[in-house]
Protein backbone atom coordinates (compact mmCIF):
# COMPACT_ATOMS: atom_id res chain seq x y z
CA UNK A 1 0.00 0.00 0.00
CA UNK A 2 3.14 2.49 1.18
CA UNK A 3 4.55 1.56 -2.20
CA UNK A 4 1.51 2.57 -4.30
CA UNK A 5 0.79 5.86 -2.14
CA UNK A 6 4.19 6.60 -3.53
CA UNK A 7 3.88 5.95 -7.08
CA UNK A 8 0.68 7.64 -7.25
CA UNK A 9 2.07 10.88 -5.15
CA UNK A 10 4.80 10.51 -7.68
CA UNK A 11 2.41 10.29 -10.91
CA UNK A 12 0.41 13.60 -9.53
CA UNK A 13 2.54 16.00 -7.92
CA UNK A 14 -0.29 17.78 -6.95
CA UNK A 15 -1.08 15.14 -4.16
CA UNK A 16 2.45 15.91 -2.69
CA UNK A 17 0.77 18.72 -0.77
CA UNK A 18 -1.48 16.81 1.25
CA UNK A 19 -0.72 14.44 4.10
CA UNK A 20 0.75 11.19 3.01
CA UNK A 21 -1.68 9.42 5.63
CA UNK A 22 -4.70 11.41 3.52
CA UNK A 23 -3.49 10.35 0.06
CA UNK A 24 -3.42 6.45 1.60
CA UNK A 25 -6.24 6.75 3.37
CA UNK A 26 -8.23 8.23 0.17
CA UNK A 27 -6.24 5.50 -1.91
CA UNK A 28 -8.00 2.48 0.68
CA UNK A 29 -11.42 3.94 0.22
CA UNK A 30 -11.25 4.14 -3.63
CA UNK A 31 -9.73 0.21 -3.59
CA UNK A 32 -12.45 -0.66 -1.30
CA UNK A 33 -15.59 0.97 -3.27
CA UNK A 34 -13.85 -0.41 -7.04
CA UNK A 35 -13.89 -4.18 -4.70
CA UNK A 36 -17.52 -3.76 -3.25
CA UNK A 37 -18.65 -2.31 -7.06
CA UNK A 38 -17.32 -6.05 -8.37
CA UNK A 39 -18.45 -7.52 -5.76
CA UNK A 40 -21.77 -6.12 -5.89
CA UNK A 41 -22.20 -6.22 -9.76
CA UNK A 42 -20.73 -10.31 -9.56
CA UNK A 43 -22.93 -11.32 -7.05
CA UNK A 44 -25.57 -9.63 -9.24
CA UNK A 45 -24.77 -11.22 -12.93
CA UNK A 46 -23.82 -14.52 -10.72
CA UNK A 47 -27.35 -14.91 -9.24
CA UNK A 48 -28.55 -14.52 -12.83
CA UNK A 49 -25.72 -16.36 -14.88
CA UNK A 50 -26.68 -19.09 -12.25
CA UNK A 51 -30.41 -19.49 -13.03
CA UNK A 52 -29.50 -19.42 -17.01
CA UNK A 53 -26.86 -22.29 -16.10
CA UNK A 54 -30.01 -24.00 -14.78
CA UNK A 55 -32.71 -23.65 -16.85
CA UNK A 56 -29.87 -25.18 -20.00
CA UNK A 57 -29.34 -27.93 -17.91
CA UNK A 58 -32.81 -28.78 -16.83
CA UNK A 59 -34.07 -28.07 -20.55
CA UNK A 60 -35.64 -24.79 -19.46
CA UNK A 61 -35.11 -21.89 -20.48
CA UNK A 62 -34.96 -19.74 -17.27
CA UNK A 63 -35.42 -15.90 -16.93
CA UNK A 64 -36.08 -14.19 -20.02
CA UNK A 65 -38.48 -11.34 -19.06
CA UNK A 66 -36.28 -8.38 -17.86
CA UNK A 67 -34.78 -6.49 -20.57
CA UNK A 68 -32.99 -8.39 -23.78
CA UNK A 69 -33.01 -11.95 -22.92
CA UNK A 70 -33.42 -11.39 -18.99
CA UNK A 71 -30.14 -9.67 -18.21
CA UNK A 72 -31.94 -7.49 -16.22
CA UNK A 73 -33.40 -9.96 -14.08
CA UNK A 74 -31.13 -9.34 -11.17
CA UNK A 75 -31.74 -5.61 -11.04
CA UNK A 76 -35.25 -5.98 -10.50
CA UNK A 77 -34.41 -8.66 -8.11
CA UNK A 78 -32.63 -6.35 -6.51
CA UNK A 79 -34.98 -3.42 -6.45
CA UNK A 80 -37.68 -5.69 -5.38
CA UNK A 81 -35.60 -6.97 -2.45
CA UNK A 82 -34.81 -3.69 -1.02
CA UNK A 83 -38.58 -2.53 -1.38
CA UNK A 84 -39.85 -5.12 0.09
CA UNK A 85 -41.56 -4.97 3.79
CA UNK A 86 -38.46 -5.65 6.41
CA UNK A 87 -39.82 -8.07 9.25
CA UNK A 88 -38.27 -8.61 12.65
CA UNK A 89 -40.60 -11.47 13.98
CA UNK A 90 -42.10 -10.15 17.55
CA UNK A 91 -39.91 -12.61 19.40
CA UNK A 92 -36.70 -12.45 17.92
CA UNK A 93 -33.89 -11.15 19.60
CA UNK A 94 -33.96 -7.96 17.20
CA UNK A 95 -30.42 -7.39 17.53
CA UNK A 96 -29.12 -10.16 16.49
CA UNK A 97 -31.43 -10.57 14.22
CA UNK A 98 -30.06 -7.34 12.80
CA UNK A 99 -27.12 -8.01 13.02
CA UNK A 100 -26.57 -11.43 11.51
CA UNK A 101 -26.68 -10.90 7.65
CA UNK A 102 -24.13 -7.74 7.71
CA UNK A 103 -21.64 -10.37 9.78
CA UNK A 104 -22.49 -12.96 6.84
CA UNK A 105 -21.88 -10.11 4.10
CA UNK A 106 -18.97 -8.81 5.85
CA UNK A 107 -17.42 -12.74 6.61
CA UNK A 108 -17.19 -13.10 2.27
CA UNK A 109 -17.03 -9.77 1.36
CA UNK A 110 -13.91 -9.01 3.30
CA UNK A 111 -12.17 -12.12 1.48
CA UNK A 112 -12.32 -10.15 -1.57
CA UNK A 113 -9.74 -7.63 -0.54
CA UNK A 114 -6.48 -10.42 -0.77
CA UNK A 115 -8.16 -12.02 -3.98
CA UNK A 116 -4.63 -10.71 -6.73
CA UNK A 117 -6.85 -10.06 -9.71
CA UNK A 118 -3.72 -8.92 -11.40
CA UNK A 119 0.17 -7.70 -11.35
CA UNK A 120 -0.15 -5.81 -8.41
CA UNK A 121 -3.63 -5.49 -8.68
CA UNK A 122 -5.25 -6.40 -5.41
CA UNK A 123 -7.02 -4.13 -2.91
CA UNK A 124 -3.69 -4.93 -0.03
CA UNK A 125 -1.31 -7.68 -0.48
CA UNK A 126 -1.27 -9.35 2.94
CA UNK A 127 1.62 -11.08 3.20
CA UNK A 128 -0.75 -13.74 5.85
CA UNK A 129 -3.27 -13.95 2.73
CA UNK A 130 -4.32 -17.10 2.73
CA UNK A 131 -4.43 -17.08 6.39
CA UNK A 132 -6.64 -14.03 6.13
CA UNK A 133 -9.38 -15.40 4.05
CA UNK A 134 -9.63 -18.13 5.94
CA UNK A 135 -9.84 -16.21 8.92
CA UNK A 136 -12.25 -13.99 7.81
CA UNK A 137 -14.67 -16.39 6.24
CA UNK A 138 -15.57 -18.06 9.44
CA UNK A 139 -17.34 -15.13 10.38
CA UNK A 140 -19.63 -16.51 8.28
CA UNK A 141 -20.05 -19.22 10.63
CA UNK A 142 -20.95 -16.64 13.65
CA UNK A 143 -23.23 -15.01 11.22
CA UNK A 144 -25.75 -17.95 10.41
CA UNK A 145 -25.19 -19.40 14.13
CA UNK A 146 -26.71 -15.62 14.93
CA UNK A 147 -29.26 -16.02 12.46
CA UNK A 148 -30.82 -19.12 13.38
CA UNK A 149 -30.43 -18.48 16.96
CA UNK A 150 -32.24 -14.78 16.76
CA UNK A 151 -35.09 -15.94 14.62
CA UNK A 152 -36.66 -17.73 17.63
CA UNK A 153 -37.95 -20.70 15.07
CA UNK A 154 -36.72 -23.90 15.48
CA UNK A 155 -36.55 -24.59 11.89
CA UNK A 156 -33.77 -21.49 11.50
CA UNK A 157 -31.82 -22.55 14.98
CA UNK A 158 -31.91 -26.25 13.13
CA UNK A 159 -30.86 -24.64 9.79
CA UNK A 160 -28.16 -22.53 11.93
CA UNK A 161 -26.84 -25.49 13.65
CA UNK A 162 -26.62 -27.52 10.45
CA UNK A 163 -24.74 -24.69 8.58
CA UNK A 164 -22.15 -24.41 11.62
CA UNK A 165 -21.33 -27.77 11.76
CA UNK A 166 -20.76 -28.35 8.13
CA UNK A 167 -18.93 -24.95 7.42
CA UNK A 168 -16.90 -25.86 10.63
CA UNK A 169 -16.15 -29.67 9.68
CA UNK A 170 -15.11 -28.29 5.68
CA UNK A 171 -12.66 -25.47 7.08
CA UNK A 172 -10.42 -28.15 7.78
CA UNK A 173 -10.20 -30.07 4.55
CA UNK A 174 -9.90 -26.58 2.49
CA UNK A 175 -7.39 -25.37 4.58
CA UNK A 176 -4.95 -28.54 4.46
CA UNK A 177 -5.98 -28.46 0.43
CA UNK A 178 -4.77 -25.15 -0.07
CA UNK A 179 -1.41 -25.61 2.03
CA UNK A 180 0.62 -27.37 -0.85
CA UNK A 181 0.05 -24.33 -2.66
CA UNK A 182 2.09 -22.17 0.47
CA UNK A 183 4.55 -24.61 0.79
CA UNK A 184 5.48 -24.82 -3.04
CA UNK A 185 5.70 -20.75 -3.18
CA UNK A 186 7.30 -20.48 0.45
CA UNK A 187 4.69 -17.26 1.16
CA UNK A 188 1.15 -16.90 2.42
CA UNK A 189 0.68 -13.85 0.24
CA UNK A 190 -1.74 -15.07 -2.74
CA UNK A 191 0.91 -12.55 -5.03
CA UNK A 192 3.52 -14.32 -3.85
CA UNK A 193 1.98 -17.45 -4.67
CA UNK A 194 0.78 -16.34 -8.19
CA UNK A 195 4.17 -15.57 -8.92
CA UNK A 196 5.31 -18.67 -8.05
CA UNK A 197 3.27 -20.33 -10.99
CA UNK A 198 4.82 -18.49 -13.93
CA UNK A 199 7.67 -19.22 -16.08
CA UNK A 200 9.12 -21.02 -18.28
CA UNK A 201 6.49 -23.89 -18.68
CA UNK A 202 3.27 -22.38 -19.16
CA UNK A 203 0.39 -24.32 -18.29
CA UNK A 204 2.80 -27.08 -16.53
CA UNK A 205 3.73 -24.23 -14.25
CA UNK A 206 0.95 -24.40 -12.45
CA UNK A 207 0.66 -25.95 -9.29
CA UNK A 208 -1.64 -28.24 -10.41
CA UNK A 209 0.54 -29.91 -12.27
CA UNK A 210 2.97 -29.35 -10.24
CA UNK A 211 3.18 -33.53 -8.97
CA UNK A 212 0.73 -35.82 -8.29
CA UNK A 213 -0.23 -34.80 -5.01
CA UNK A 214 -0.98 -31.13 -6.01
CA UNK A 215 -3.41 -32.46 -8.93
CA UNK A 216 -4.93 -34.14 -6.13
CA UNK A 217 -4.82 -31.36 -3.63
CA UNK A 218 -6.59 -29.19 -6.55
CA UNK A 219 -9.97 -31.52 -6.62
CA UNK A 220 -9.88 -31.96 -2.80
CA UNK A 221 -10.18 -28.25 -2.49
CA UNK A 222 -12.39 -27.90 -4.72
CA UNK A 223 -15.15 -30.41 -3.49
CA UNK A 224 -14.50 -29.09 0.30
CA UNK A 225 -14.68 -25.44 -0.43
CA UNK A 226 -17.95 -26.19 -2.61
CA UNK A 227 -19.12 -27.78 1.11
CA UNK A 228 -18.44 -24.55 2.32
CA UNK A 229 -20.06 -22.24 0.50
CA UNK A 230 -23.41 -24.43 0.95
CA UNK A 231 -23.36 -24.98 -2.52
CA UNK A 232 -26.05 -27.61 -3.79
CA UNK A 233 -24.57 -30.91 -3.10
CA UNK A 234 -24.28 -29.85 0.11
CA UNK A 235 -26.82 -27.15 0.84
CA UNK A 236 -28.08 -29.22 3.91
CA UNK A 237 -28.36 -25.22 5.75
CA UNK A 238 -31.01 -24.38 3.08
CA UNK A 239 -32.66 -28.02 2.51
CA UNK A 240 -36.02 -26.20 1.71
CA UNK A 241 -37.95 -29.60 1.66
CA UNK A 242 -37.20 -30.07 5.03
CA UNK A 243 -35.81 -27.13 6.70
CA UNK A 244 -38.24 -24.70 4.89
CA UNK A 245 -34.86 -23.22 3.92
CA UNK A 246 -32.92 -22.89 7.18
CA UNK A 247 -31.52 -20.54 8.84
CA UNK A 248 -32.84 -17.82 6.60
CA UNK A 249 -36.93 -18.31 6.97
CA UNK A 250 -37.31 -15.00 8.92
CA UNK A 251 -36.18 -13.01 6.54
CA UNK A 252 -37.13 -10.89 4.30
CA UNK A 253 -36.31 -8.34 1.93
CA UNK A 254 -32.43 -6.39 2.02
CA UNK A 255 -31.71 -8.91 4.78
CA UNK A 256 -32.36 -11.86 2.92
CA UNK A 257 -30.57 -10.30 -0.11
CA UNK A 258 -27.60 -10.32 2.14
CA UNK A 259 -27.13 -13.91 3.09
CA UNK A 260 -28.11 -14.16 -0.99
CA UNK A 261 -25.01 -11.70 -2.11
CA UNK A 262 -23.16 -13.57 0.59
CA UNK A 263 -23.58 -17.12 -1.06
CA UNK A 264 -22.19 -15.93 -4.54
CA UNK A 265 -19.61 -13.77 -3.25
CA UNK A 266 -18.40 -16.77 -1.20
CA UNK A 267 -18.54 -18.51 -5.14
CA UNK A 268 -16.31 -16.27 -5.95
CA UNK A 269 -14.15 -15.99 -3.70
CA UNK A 270 -13.75 -19.94 -3.94
CA UNK A 271 -13.08 -19.76 -7.48
CA UNK A 272 -10.58 -17.34 -6.82
CA UNK A 273 -8.82 -18.92 -4.41
CA UNK A 274 -9.04 -22.34 -6.79
CA UNK A 275 -7.41 -19.81 -9.69
CA UNK A 276 -4.72 -18.41 -7.53
CA UNK A 277 -3.53 -21.65 -5.85
CA UNK A 278 -3.91 -24.14 -8.05
CA UNK A 279 -4.41 -22.63 -11.71
CA UNK A 280 -1.30 -19.94 -12.28
CA UNK A 281 -3.55 -17.07 -11.24
CA UNK A 282 -3.43 -14.27 -13.54
CA UNK A 283 -0.32 -15.99 -15.42
CA UNK A 284 -1.00 -16.19 -18.72
CA UNK A 285 1.10 -19.19 -20.76
CA UNK A 286 4.65 -18.10 -22.15
CA UNK A 287 3.89 -14.33 -21.41
CA UNK A 288 5.17 -12.36 -18.71
CA UNK A 289 2.63 -10.28 -17.60
CA UNK A 290 4.89 -8.54 -15.15
CA UNK A 291 7.15 -7.32 -17.87
CA UNK A 292 4.19 -5.50 -20.43
CA UNK A 293 4.85 -1.97 -20.68
CA UNK A 294 2.28 0.07 -18.77
CA UNK A 295 -0.91 -0.57 -17.57
CA UNK A 296 -1.57 -3.49 -20.14
CA UNK A 297 0.60 -6.26 -18.03
CA UNK A 298 -2.03 -5.15 -15.57
CA UNK A 299 -5.15 -5.19 -17.92
CA UNK A 300 -4.02 -8.27 -19.46
CA UNK A 301 -3.70 -10.48 -15.66
CA UNK A 302 -6.86 -9.08 -14.84
CA UNK A 303 -8.73 -10.44 -17.95
CA UNK A 304 -7.19 -13.73 -17.22
CA UNK A 305 -7.45 -13.91 -13.83
CA UNK A 306 -11.14 -13.21 -14.39
CA UNK A 307 -11.25 -15.61 -16.78
CA UNK A 308 -10.41 -18.41 -15.09
CA UNK A 309 -12.28 -17.48 -12.23
CA UNK A 310 -15.83 -17.34 -13.72
CA UNK A 311 -15.00 -21.03 -15.61
CA UNK A 312 -14.19 -22.38 -11.76
CA UNK A 313 -17.49 -20.41 -10.80
CA UNK A 314 -19.71 -21.94 -13.90
CA UNK A 315 -17.98 -25.57 -13.00
CA UNK A 316 -19.48 -25.04 -9.60
CA UNK A 317 -22.95 -23.98 -11.46
CA UNK A 318 -22.57 -27.14 -13.63
CA UNK A 319 -21.64 -29.67 -10.34
CA UNK A 320 -24.20 -27.92 -8.44
CA UNK A 321 -27.15 -28.80 -11.13
CA UNK A 322 -25.98 -32.42 -11.45
CA UNK A 323 -25.45 -33.87 -8.00
CA UNK A 324 -28.07 -34.32 -5.82
CA UNK A 325 -28.44 -33.54 -2.05
CA UNK A 326 -26.18 -35.41 0.62
CA UNK A 327 -27.69 -36.44 3.78
CA UNK A 328 -26.44 -35.11 7.02
CA UNK A 329 -24.61 -38.38 7.98
CA UNK A 330 -23.23 -38.81 4.33
CA UNK A 331 -22.27 -35.46 4.38
CA UNK A 332 -20.22 -35.34 7.86
CA UNK A 333 -19.09 -38.56 6.83
CA UNK A 334 -17.54 -37.31 3.38
CA UNK A 335 -15.59 -34.33 5.60
CA UNK A 336 -14.31 -36.24 8.34
CA UNK A 337 -13.76 -40.13 6.90
CA UNK A 338 -12.81 -38.86 3.26
CA UNK A 339 -11.52 -35.43 2.68
CA UNK A 340 -9.84 -35.12 6.01
CA UNK A 341 -7.92 -38.12 5.77
CA UNK A 342 -7.04 -37.16 1.91
CA UNK A 343 -6.43 -33.59 2.32
CA UNK A 344 -3.82 -34.78 4.86
CA UNK A 345 -2.37 -37.60 3.36
CA UNK A 346 -1.74 -35.39 0.34
CA UNK A 347 -0.06 -32.46 2.51
CA UNK A 348 2.37 -35.45 3.66
CA UNK A 349 3.05 -36.09 -0.27
CA UNK A 350 3.94 -32.62 -1.06
CA UNK A 351 6.27 -32.09 1.63
CA UNK A 352 8.13 -35.10 0.95
CA UNK A 353 8.33 -34.58 -2.69
CA UNK A 354 9.61 -30.70 -2.28
CA UNK A 355 11.91 -32.86 0.72
CA UNK A 356 13.27 -35.69 -1.83
CA UNK A 357 12.84 -33.71 -5.59
CA UNK A 358 14.73 -30.15 -3.83
CA UNK A 359 11.37 -28.14 -4.04
CA UNK A 360 11.01 -29.27 -8.04
CA UNK A 361 8.40 -30.25 -9.48
CA UNK A 362 7.56 -32.69 -12.62
CA UNK A 363 8.15 -29.93 -15.48
CA UNK A 364 11.63 -28.85 -14.15
CA UNK A 365 12.60 -32.44 -13.29
CA UNK A 366 11.91 -33.61 -16.90
CA UNK A 367 13.75 -30.40 -17.99
CA UNK A 368 16.45 -30.95 -16.25
CA UNK A 369 16.66 -34.63 -17.60
CA UNK A 370 16.62 -33.38 -20.84
CA UNK A 371 19.44 -30.67 -19.94
CA UNK B 1 -14.60 -50.84 6.24
CA UNK B 2 -11.43 -51.87 4.95
CA UNK B 3 -9.09 -50.16 2.41
CA UNK B 4 -9.65 -51.63 -0.71
CA UNK B 5 -13.24 -50.63 0.37
CA UNK B 6 -12.34 -47.24 1.36
CA UNK B 7 -10.61 -46.84 -1.96
CA UNK B 8 -13.26 -48.09 -4.19
CA UNK B 9 -15.98 -45.44 -2.71
CA UNK B 10 -13.88 -43.08 -3.25
CA UNK B 11 -12.98 -44.34 -7.21
CA UNK B 12 -17.23 -45.00 -7.31
CA UNK B 13 -17.91 -41.32 -6.17
CA UNK B 14 -15.30 -39.69 -8.80
CA UNK B 15 -16.74 -41.90 -11.62
CA UNK B 16 -20.67 -41.34 -10.94
CA UNK B 17 -20.05 -37.72 -10.58
CA UNK B 18 -17.92 -37.16 -13.63
CA UNK B 19 -20.85 -40.06 -15.65
CA UNK B 20 -23.15 -37.16 -14.13
CA UNK B 21 -21.23 -34.17 -15.14
CA UNK B 22 -21.44 -35.72 -18.88
CA UNK B 23 -24.84 -35.89 -18.63
CA UNK B 24 -25.89 -32.52 -17.64
CA UNK B 25 -22.72 -31.16 -19.51
CA UNK B 26 -24.70 -32.52 -22.84
CA UNK B 27 -28.04 -30.69 -22.21
CA UNK B 28 -26.23 -27.61 -20.69
CA UNK B 29 -24.18 -27.41 -24.19
CA UNK B 30 -26.72 -28.78 -26.51
CA UNK B 31 -30.51 -27.86 -24.65
CA UNK B 32 -32.55 -30.55 -27.09
CA UNK B 33 -35.76 -29.39 -26.35
CA UNK B 34 -37.34 -25.98 -24.22
CA UNK B 35 -40.11 -27.83 -21.35
CA UNK B 36 -40.84 -24.44 -20.57
CA UNK B 37 -44.21 -23.44 -22.02
CA UNK B 38 -44.15 -19.19 -21.91
CA UNK B 39 -47.39 -19.62 -20.40
CA UNK B 40 -49.63 -16.18 -21.71
CA UNK B 41 -47.73 -16.17 -24.90
CA UNK B 42 -47.73 -19.71 -25.33
CA UNK B 43 -50.79 -21.91 -24.20
CA UNK B 44 -51.31 -25.34 -23.10
CA UNK B 45 -53.49 -27.46 -25.95
CA UNK B 46 -56.44 -28.36 -24.00
CA UNK B 47 -56.99 -32.63 -24.76
CA UNK B 48 -60.68 -32.99 -25.83
CA UNK B 49 -62.51 -34.10 -22.88
CA UNK B 50 -61.39 -31.64 -20.65
CA UNK B 51 -63.28 -30.86 -18.04
CA UNK B 52 -63.16 -26.71 -17.73
CA UNK B 53 -65.13 -24.33 -16.68
CA UNK B 54 -68.82 -24.99 -17.62
CA UNK B 55 -70.95 -23.26 -19.96
CA UNK B 56 -74.23 -23.19 -20.19
CA UNK B 57 -76.00 -22.81 -23.82
CA UNK B 58 -79.34 -20.70 -22.42
CA UNK B 59 -80.72 -21.17 -25.63
CA UNK B 60 -80.83 -24.98 -25.50
CA UNK B 61 -81.55 -24.85 -21.64
CA UNK B 62 -84.97 -26.25 -20.18
CA UNK B 63 -84.83 -24.93 -16.87
CA UNK B 64 -85.71 -29.04 -16.15
CA UNK B 65 -83.51 -28.31 -12.92
CA UNK B 66 -81.73 -31.73 -13.25
CA UNK B 67 -78.66 -30.26 -13.08
CA UNK B 68 -79.01 -28.43 -9.76
CA UNK B 69 -80.30 -31.48 -8.30
CA UNK B 70 -77.52 -33.60 -9.22
CA UNK B 71 -74.67 -31.01 -8.35
CA UNK B 72 -72.99 -32.85 -5.33
CA UNK B 73 -71.40 -29.38 -3.96
CA UNK B 74 -74.82 -27.27 -5.08
CA UNK B 75 -72.96 -24.88 -7.21
CA UNK B 76 -75.03 -24.05 -9.95
CA UNK B 77 -78.48 -22.54 -8.88
CA UNK B 78 -81.32 -21.37 -11.54
CA UNK B 79 -84.57 -19.59 -11.10
CA UNK B 80 -87.28 -19.98 -14.25
CA UNK B 81 -90.81 -18.91 -14.88
CA UNK B 82 -93.58 -20.41 -16.48
CA UNK B 83 -93.65 -19.48 -20.42
CA UNK B 84 -96.77 -18.19 -22.36
CA UNK B 85 -96.36 -21.51 -24.56
CA UNK B 86 -95.98 -23.56 -21.49
CA UNK B 87 -92.56 -23.60 -21.37
CA UNK B 88 -89.97 -22.94 -18.81
CA UNK B 89 -88.35 -19.52 -19.09
CA UNK B 90 -84.92 -19.42 -17.38
CA UNK B 91 -85.01 -16.55 -15.31
CA UNK B 92 -81.64 -16.70 -13.45
CA UNK B 93 -79.03 -19.54 -14.40
CA UNK B 94 -75.55 -19.01 -11.74
CA UNK B 95 -72.79 -21.73 -11.65
CA UNK B 96 -70.26 -20.55 -8.92
CA UNK B 97 -67.11 -21.95 -10.37
CA UNK B 98 -65.17 -21.32 -6.84
CA UNK B 99 -67.24 -24.42 -5.55
CA UNK B 100 -67.46 -26.43 -8.43
CA UNK B 101 -65.30 -29.55 -8.17
CA UNK B 102 -65.75 -30.49 -12.11
CA UNK B 103 -67.09 -34.08 -11.27
CA UNK B 104 -68.68 -33.82 -15.19
CA UNK B 105 -72.17 -35.03 -13.36
CA UNK B 106 -74.17 -32.22 -14.43
CA UNK B 107 -73.18 -32.04 -18.22
CA UNK B 108 -74.24 -35.72 -18.32
CA UNK B 109 -77.18 -35.62 -16.81
CA UNK B 110 -78.20 -32.05 -18.95
CA UNK B 111 -81.23 -33.83 -21.23
CA UNK B 112 -81.16 -30.98 -24.13
CA UNK B 113 -77.27 -31.47 -23.84
CA UNK B 114 -77.04 -27.32 -23.20
CA UNK B 115 -74.11 -27.63 -20.45
CA UNK B 116 -70.46 -27.91 -21.25
CA UNK B 117 -67.23 -28.60 -19.88
CA UNK B 118 -65.09 -25.89 -22.06
CA UNK B 119 -61.59 -25.72 -22.04
CA UNK B 120 -61.37 -22.55 -19.99
CA UNK B 121 -59.16 -23.09 -16.81
CA UNK B 122 -57.75 -19.54 -15.83
CA UNK B 123 -60.52 -16.92 -13.74
CA UNK B 124 -57.85 -15.90 -11.00
CA UNK B 125 -59.44 -13.34 -9.04
CA UNK B 126 -59.18 -11.44 -5.50
CA UNK B 127 -62.87 -11.48 -5.43
CA UNK B 128 -65.24 -14.04 -4.11
CA UNK B 129 -67.97 -12.48 -6.44
CA UNK B 130 -66.19 -12.43 -9.78
CA UNK B 131 -66.32 -16.71 -9.77
CA UNK B 132 -69.90 -16.82 -9.91
CA UNK B 133 -70.74 -17.24 -13.62
CA UNK B 134 -73.73 -15.02 -14.47
CA UNK B 135 -75.28 -16.85 -17.75
CA UNK B 136 -78.52 -14.40 -17.81
CA UNK B 137 -77.12 -10.86 -17.99
CA UNK B 138 -80.61 -9.83 -17.08
CA UNK B 139 -81.94 -9.46 -13.34
CA UNK B 140 -83.99 -12.46 -12.38
CA UNK B 141 -87.30 -9.98 -10.98
CA UNK B 142 -87.04 -7.77 -14.48
CA UNK B 143 -87.37 -10.96 -16.59
CA UNK B 144 -90.04 -12.91 -14.61
CA UNK B 145 -91.99 -9.54 -14.71
CA UNK B 146 -92.06 -9.55 -18.82
CA UNK B 147 -92.84 -13.34 -18.55
CA UNK B 148 -95.39 -12.47 -16.61
CA UNK B 149 -96.35 -9.62 -18.74
CA UNK B 150 -96.41 -12.07 -22.10
CA UNK B 151 -97.85 -14.04 -20.27
CA UNK B 152 -100.98 -11.70 -19.41
CA UNK B 153 -100.92 -10.72 -22.90
CA UNK B 154 -101.18 -13.86 -24.29
CA UNK B 155 -104.09 -14.53 -21.89
CA UNK B 156 -105.63 -11.45 -23.02
CA UNK B 157 -105.37 -12.13 -26.43
CA UNK B 158 -106.41 -16.13 -25.93
CA UNK B 159 -109.52 -14.87 -24.18
CA UNK B 160 -110.53 -12.03 -26.84
CA UNK B 161 -110.44 -14.60 -29.41
CA UNK B 162 -112.27 -16.87 -27.35
CA UNK B 163 -114.69 -14.07 -26.78
CA UNK B 164 -114.71 -13.17 -30.36
CA UNK B 165 -115.32 -17.10 -31.12
CA UNK B 166 -118.34 -16.99 -29.09
CA UNK B 167 -119.58 -14.54 -30.36
CA UNK B 168 -119.18 -15.56 -33.92
CA UNK B 169 -120.89 -18.74 -32.31
CA UNK B 170 -123.55 -16.88 -30.67
CA UNK B 171 -124.74 -15.22 -34.24
CA UNK B 172 -124.20 -18.24 -35.89
CA UNK B 173 -126.01 -20.61 -33.66
CA UNK B 174 -126.72 -19.49 -30.05
CA UNK B 175 -125.75 -22.58 -28.06
CA UNK B 176 -124.44 -24.06 -24.55
CA UNK B 177 -122.62 -21.12 -21.91
CA UNK B 178 -120.11 -24.16 -21.68
CA UNK B 179 -117.57 -22.98 -23.90
CA UNK B 180 -117.46 -19.45 -22.67
CA UNK B 181 -117.03 -20.29 -19.20
CA UNK B 182 -114.08 -22.28 -20.08
CA UNK B 183 -112.51 -19.33 -21.55
CA UNK B 184 -112.98 -17.09 -19.14
CA UNK B 185 -112.23 -19.51 -16.33
CA UNK B 186 -108.27 -19.24 -18.61
CA UNK B 187 -108.10 -15.85 -18.44
CA UNK B 188 -109.04 -15.44 -14.88
CA UNK B 189 -106.67 -17.89 -13.75
CA UNK B 190 -103.65 -15.84 -15.99
CA UNK B 191 -102.87 -12.62 -13.96
CA UNK B 192 -100.32 -15.29 -11.65
CA UNK B 193 -99.12 -17.75 -13.95
CA UNK B 194 -95.96 -19.33 -13.59
CA UNK B 195 -94.72 -18.40 -9.70
CA UNK B 196 -93.95 -21.56 -9.46
CA UNK B 197 -89.85 -21.96 -8.34
CA UNK B 198 -88.78 -25.65 -9.48
CA UNK B 199 -85.69 -24.47 -7.84
CA UNK B 200 -85.90 -26.04 -4.44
Amino acid sequence: MEALTLSLVKAVPALGAAPLWAVSLLLMVASGVVVLVFALTFEGVGSLVLRKVAGDIQARIGPNRVGPNGILQFLADGVKLVLKEDIVPAKADALLFKLAPYLVFVGSFAAFVVVPFGVGLSAADLNIGIYYVMAVTSLVVIGVLLAGWASNNKWALLGGMRAAAQIVSYEIPVGMALIPAVLIAGSLSLQDIVRSQGGLFGLFGWNLFHNPFTFFSFFLYFTAAQAETNQTPFDLPEAESELVSGYNVEYSGIRFGLFFLAEFGDMFIVAALATACFLGGWNVPFIRAEALPGIWGSLLSLGVFLGKAFAMVLVMMWVRWTLPRLRVDQLMRMSWKYLVPLTFVNLLGVSLWLLVFDGKGIPELIASLAG
Amino acid sequence: MGLREYMNDILEAVVTTAKGMRITARYGVDPKEEVTLQYPEERWEVPERFRGFLHNDVKKCTACTMCVKVCPVDCISLESVRGADKKMVLASYDINIGRCMYCGLCVEVCPPKSLTHTGGYEKASTDRGELILHFIEEDAAEVKARVARQVAEAAAKAAEAAKAAEAAKAAEAPEAADPSSEAGKAAGGDPKPAKEEPKE
